[in-house]
């Protein structure tokens, strides 16, 4: 019988050498690398055929607060999908949100309690916050607990929330302008909170750097080379400084954009660090695996919807406060913009992989594309074409790339 | 019994295929004759598959040392030419199905050669031929019914109405009798006697003996990916086809393990479950008790409910109807999985790939997936000492793998059931269950983890074992449960346990010389 000779062969090891470490850090961020060097060739792009327009302080603060709105969905979706889910209702929750949230300032807050700027500002926002989330909490039973796909669940949601907005507007524009509730999409910070903010940021980031060396030595692990560590750490903190400077050049951080960075950050945590995230990666990659394995895949499933439908509310809230009403048309095909950025920034609609840092590089290069063709004066007809065929044709490239890695 | 020609279609000279660091097949020479129905024996890992994918072109031509003369000329078939050998007129049927449920009989058998004309589908013609060809074998089917209607018997001779509606003059037959009953099996002899009459050449597979001296001409016993004999059936008997297959004491095969039998922990009475899609009563009254450090097997047919008895057990499948579970004497409602490991029962499932692992996932998170709880607060989870415990299950199993972060379909398929079971093993069970653990995976992967069951029940770990290797469930239990239609048929102690008697309680007859009886029309076929 042919002898049990495993013993001789290299031990399983969480981490190999110094070089296969490094290929090894690339090789599974290549795609986000990738996006981000993307990003990069965008820009140089537009900004070389708009004499730099593209990239001067003010639209580069733009183009930031641009992405916003569709941004905060895009994080929900990424975990929606990663579960083997869709969401298609996400663009007209987010609208839903925004016309409610007018109409009760309009109609109720604003002659309730005049002159109280900051309570009504906070009222609006538990509002539609509380909405958002109410309709992700009945969507995700629906399709948790009662087993409705949740493609045929969101598409009917679409049509309903359409006619809720409709009921809501009666066909007109409500006014959502109170000053203190606008200062949530359309705020700065002065510029020295942005430094502040910058160093806190750099600060916290060479501290969990060495935390994690520290850990990872007590329970005896190869470290990464620490030039490497440092390498990497300081390239992060020179974009955070980078990209403080440049909205200092124009009116400060972007109230929104610091929201969003905020809830990017939570959720990315919480999808690679907690077991509620972990759980939607193996369910999405195999569902039945999970189920025997101890994962409660309804209740999974139920959490990431309602927590989709408190983004929506989120991204409702900064729309409203972004326009300064609420209209019929509002998160019109913002879904689509959510789903595209995902699947750009590498989430497989096959379920199982995706990141939230993707996401938002993928809502960044979406953003770009948008705000550079309008700028070079291409007709809308032919935005519309490109956009698409950037799509189509970024997802190929990955999967060329993926299936020469194997 | 053979036809008298020195006609071969088919002949292997010294094929060898390696794979790294197995060899699957080694020097292998042997012929098949015209018209022969040609029996290819041997145990697991024998090397049985590999020859016939070499035949299908799954290993195509320059990835195998050595020649295949195929009709007198060397076949070479390319990468992926399934449809080439197809062409070719070498036919497979497998013994998972590959036919689409949702479809119907006819459908199925031309899916992919419709008949066209202008572009447009004859559906006449298609179900006319269909229910030609189904008539010409004397197929009780019809050709409009929705496949997945029909119980796995009937989906089974389909597959064969397909591979012969190609004008197979080579069929190749991977076990498909594992799943029929008796008189489907019957059923299955009258077909291939008919063909053999139209000319058509049969490479029958089995692991049920009986029906090699039924029907076969020839038989080449494979081991360890050598030919031990290919020889004229009537010049073998029974004994001598176990001993050319074994070829070695059962001893060696199976480490001796040192068990001592403790106080019972589970025990399940009179158990009744059913399929709760279905309604179906799949277990049909089973009873039995578990001692702490004993290994207690259970063989039976597939579809005889052994897989849906402990999938019951563990939570995940049936509802149960009648009956108990007791745990330490007291009784237990498992509702799923999580519960089942609260009360210390891992089981380690039938299929990895389905049911075992996140494929597209690393090691370390297949492993850790139902350990998280151990690792985690609310609101993080300690990555270090998830990858430290895991690093330390991995080496104490000896996983093959450069490191635990690469995903878990890259590694072969022993690896890949050492880690199934490495991430059971973590959740530090009372009771593990193991269903067909060593299916589908090499010598050396199989003796290790038998090396493990009994390190296991020395710790007093209680160890129910379903197998479906007859050889192996005598070689590691204590004790044999034998299944038959959802119930337990019999058990017996390990040291009274005989092939005949397994087979006979598992097949629900009585013994003879002849073992082939009709039984009782059973439906209780399929999970």
């Amino acid at each position: 019988m042919s002898s049990v000779s495993t013993t001789t062969s290299e031990p399983p090891d969480g981490a190999g050498s110094p070089i296969s470490t490094i290929t090894n850090a690339l090789r599974a961020n290549l795609q986000t690398y990738a996006l981000i060097v993307a990003t990069l060739v965008i820009w140089l792009y537009f900004s070389s055929q708009t004499n730099g327009n593209f990239l001067s302080p003010q639209n580069f603060s733009n183009l930031f607060r641009q992405m916003v709105i569709t941004g905060f969905l895009s994080v929900g979706m990424v975990l929606v999908i990663v579960t083997g889910n869709i969401d298609l209702s996400v663009g007209k929750l987010a609208g839903f949100v925004s016309v409610v949230v007018a109409a009760v300032q309009a109609n109720y807050l604003t002659q309730m309690f005049p002159e109280q700027g900051i309570l009504i500002a906070v009222l609006s926002v538990l509002v539609g916050l509380g909405i958002g989330m109410l309709y992700g909490v009945i969507q995700g039973y629906i399709i948790a607990y009662m087993g409705v796909t949740s493609f045929i669940v969101t598409l009917g949601s679409m049509w309903l929330l359409n006619g809720l907005i409709l009921l809501v507007t009666e066909g007109r524009t409500i006014p959502a302008n109170q000053s203190d509730f606008s200062q949530i999409a359309q705020g700065y910070l002065p510029e020295a909170v942005g430094w502040i903010i910058a160093v806190v940021v750099i600060v916290w980031l060479f501290y969990s750097m060495f935390r994690s060396r520290s850990r990872k030595r007590r329970y005896n692990f190869e470290l990464p080379p620490l030039a490497l560590d440092v390498a990497k750490t300081a390239v992060f903190s020179f974009l955070m400084l980078a990209y403080v400077y440049m909205v200092n050049q124009y009116k400060g951080i972007q109230a929104p954009v610091l929201i969003l960075g905020l809830v990017a950050i939570g959720v990315s945590y919480l999808s690679s660090n907690t077991r509620f995230g972990r759980y939607a990666y193996a369910i999405g990659g195999n569902r039945q695996a999970a189920k025997f394995s101890g994962v409660n895949i309804r209740r999974n499933i139920f959490l990431i919807f309602t927590s989709m439908g408190l983004l929506s509310g989120v991204s409702g809230v900064t729309l409203a406060s972004y326009v300064g009403y609420g209209t019929i048309s509002a998160g019109q095909g913002y879904e689509l913009d959510a789903i595209a950025a995902c699947i750009l920034g590498g989430t497989s609609t096959l379920g199982g992989t995706g990141t939230v840092l993707g996401a938002m590089v993928g809502s960044l290069i979406m953003v770009s594309l948008t705000n550079g063709l309008q700028m070079t004066n291409t007709p809308a007809a032919w935005q519309y074409v490109l956009k698409g065929l950037v799509l189509v044709i970024a997802v190929y490239a990955d999967v060329r790339i993926k299936r020469s890695n194997t | 019994m053979a036809i008298g020609t020195n006609d071969n279609i088919l002949e292997f000279r010294n094929v060898t295929k390696r794979f790294a660091g197995v060899t699957a097949l080694s020097d292998v020479s042997f012929e098949i004759q015209r018209g022969e129905i040609h029996g290819l024996c041997g145990e697991n890992g024998a090397g049985k598959s590999t020859l016939m994918k070499i035949l299908a072109g799954v290993y195509p031509a320059g990835t195998y040392e050595g020649t295949v003369l195929y009709d007198g000329r060397e076949l070479k078939l390319e990468n992926s030419s399934i449809r080439q050998a197809a062409d070719e007129g070498i036919a497979i049927v497998y013994q998972e199905l590959t036919l689409v449920p949702s479809m119907t009989v006819g459908e199925n058998i031309y899916l992919g050669k419709e008949p066209v004309e202008h572009g447009v589908i004859n559906w006449d013609k298609l179900y006319a031929d269909t229910k030609q060809l189904l008539e010409q074998y004397n197929l009780d089917i019809s050709a409009q019914a929705t496949l997945g209607d029909l119980g796995v018997g009937k989906m089974q001779m389909t597959e064969i109405a397909k591979a012969i509606s190609e004008n197979a003059r080579v069929l190749i037959l991977d076990e498909p009798t594992s799943a029929l009953t008796e008189a489907e099996v019957d059923k299955l002899m009258e077909i291939l006697e008919t063909l053999k009459a139209h000319g058509v050449t049969c490479i029958y597979i089995t692991h049920k003996l009986e029906e090699f001296f039924h029907i076969t001409d020839t038989i080449t016993v494979l081991r360890d990916g050598k030919v031990i004999t290919s020889q004229p059936t009537e010049d073998l008997d029974r004994e001598m086809l176990v001993n050319h297959m074994v070829g070695r004491e059962m001893k060696e095969r199976f480490p001796q393990g040192n068990h001592k039998a403790g106080k019972v922990v589970l025990e399940v009475d009179d158990l009744h479950a059913v399929d709760p899609r279905t309604e179906r009563e799949v277990v049909r009254g089973v009873s039995f008790e578990l001692r702490e450090g004993e290994i207690l097997g259970i063989a039976g047919l597939m579809g005889s409910g052994r897989t849906e008895l402990v999938t019951t057990i563990f939570g995940e499948y049936g509802k149960i109807t009648r009956g108990a579970v007791r745990l330490d004497g007291k009784p237990i409602v498992v509702k799923n999985s999580k519960q089942a490991m609260e009360y210390g029962i891992s089981l380690v499932p039938e299929d990895r790939k389905t049911h075992g692992l996140v494929l597209i996932q690393s090691v370390l998170k297949n492993i850790s997936l139902p350990n998280l709880g151990r690792f985690s607060s609310m609101f993080s989870i300690n990555n270090d000492a998830e990858l430290k415990e895991s690093m330390s299950y991995a080496h104490s199993l000896s996983i093959k793998a450069p490191n635990l972060h690469v995903p878990v379909e890259s590694l072969s398929g022993g690896n890949q059931q050492k880690v199934v079971i490495s991430k059971w093993l973590m959740s530090e069970p009372h009771i593990l269950i193991l269903d067909d653990p060593t299916r589908g995976i090499d010598v050396g992967a199989k003796y290790e983890i038998y090396k493990l069951m009994n390190e296991l029940a020395a710790q007093g770990i209680a160890i129910i074992m379903i197998s479906s290797e007859l050889e192996e469930v005598m070689g590691m239990s204590d004790r044999i449960m034998v299944m038959h239609e959802g119930r337990a048929a019999g058990i017996i102690d390990a040291a009274d346990a005989t092939q005949e008697k397994i087979m006979a309680l598992a097949t629900g007859t009585v013994v003879k010389e002849k073992p082939v009886i009709p039984a009782e029309p059973a439906k209780a076929i399929g999970k």
